[in-house]
């Protein structure tokens, strides 16, 4: 993907990134965290112009859940009230593998699933481990239950990651990258930095661009013009502007469709997204 | 040793939600150490679940308990 896909008025997938497994509610009040709330939230991000819909789950008390179970009321929650792609996150700081793959157990499974391609810290002593290992592993029962991978590239490192994947395993086209931009362990944002990361990523690969807080608008809005797709919404970012909470996922969605479509470039349908994605 | 972290109590969040979801009154993990309510992630660290500990783990923790007893602080008694 390049300028020329911008120029050739390729579409842009949007995805509404709900919830996350961060931060909760003590951060915005708005951000859904039960089942209900997040079918609500998909509803009107699809309204709004998303088409992929990244999904984490919570405990009552708002509290991270990796529970097989949960994940599947809440994708049930999304299916009875969107066509949107269903795509679970398997990310999880500190939990054990199992864990992490407990959101691949869905019936029917998720159609995408979030792959982190290595390490990042957090807080004084907590690490996304993202061993080779785990990643080969999430990525064995994707294949075996016909899930695409969203390779979640946290720094310029996980590009080198990317490719030693695709030297161990045989990824179906597009591969599908997303790239992190914020603090910590993350690409530090910057503009040089996306275009960097984009001529890093493997021959014919898609981009998405992620951009933590205050950079989510910048570099998404920037990615669309690079030609590539966005992902936008509460688990990355709380605000919508200076010290201004976003009222909810789908006003973060609806900004970002309306700058595509300034820019030239038309949100995707979710059925234009799955086939986008080879879905 | 306390299966979880002493700081650690739970408390509603307040009525400022706009979904008006019942669950909203569910109390919430809150740290008397900071004097906050928890991050979802953090309050994995709070109840010391997946093998993480709050005395090792919890930087706001270490903060407010101080260091350890003999111990005059971080890189002290070097060799």
């Amino acid at each position: 993907m390049a300028y020329d896909d911008y120029l050739d008025g390729e579409k842009v997938i949007i995805t509404a990134a709900l919830t996350g497994g961060v931060h909760g509610k003590e951060a915005n009040p708005n951000l859904p965290e039960t089942p209900e709330e997040i079918g609500k939230a998909a509803a009107a991000c699809e309204e709004a112009g998303a088409a992929v819909v990244h999904l984490h789950a919570r405990r009552d008390s708002g509290e991270r859940s990796f529970d097989r179970d949960r994940f599947q009321a809440i994708t049930e929650a999304v299916r009875s009230r969107t066509n949107l792609v269903v795509q679970h996150s398997t990310g999880g700081t500190g939990a054990t593998l199992e864990a992490r793959r407990q959101s691949l157990r869905t019936d029917p499974p998720p159609e995408m699933a979030s792959l982190d391609m290595g390490p990042l810290n957090r807080y004084r002593h907590l690490t996304s481990e993202n061993t080779r290992g785990m990643v080969d592993s999430l990525y064995d029962e994707m294949a075996d239950r016909g899930i695409k991978p969203e390779l979640e590239v946290f720094n310029d490192g996980h590009l080198n990651e990317v490719r030693g994947l695709l030297d161990r395993r045989d990824l179906a086209d597009p591969v599908y990258a997303t790239l992190i931009f914020g603090g910590g362990t993350t690409s530090p944002p910057s503009p040089r930095n996306l275009l960097n990361a984009t001529e890093n990523l493997p021959e014919g690969a898609l981009f998405n661009t992620l951009g933590f807080g205050r950079h989510q608008l910048p570099l998404t809005t920037m990615g669309i013009l690079l030609g590539g797709h966005v992902r936008v919404g509460l688990e990355d970012n709380v605000y919508y502007g200076p010290n201004e909470l976003a009222e909810s996922n789908a006003q973060l969605v609806a900004r970002t469709a309306g700058l595509a479509e300034t820019l030239g470039r038309e949100p995707a349908a979710p059925d234009e997204a799955r086939e986008i994605l080879g879905l | 040793m306390p299966d979880v972290c002493p700081y650690l109590e739970y408390r509603q969040l307040g009525d400022e939600t706009q979904s008006g979801d019942a669950t909203d009154s569910r109390p919430r993990a809150y740290c008397n150490a900071a004097e906050e309510f928890v991050q979802a992630m953090r309050a994995d660290v709070c109840n010391d679940r997946y093998g993480l500990d709050h005395e090792a783990d919890c930087e706001i923790f270490r903060e407010a308990a101080g260091p350890p007893e003999g111990v005059e602080g971080e890189g002290a008694g070097g060799d």
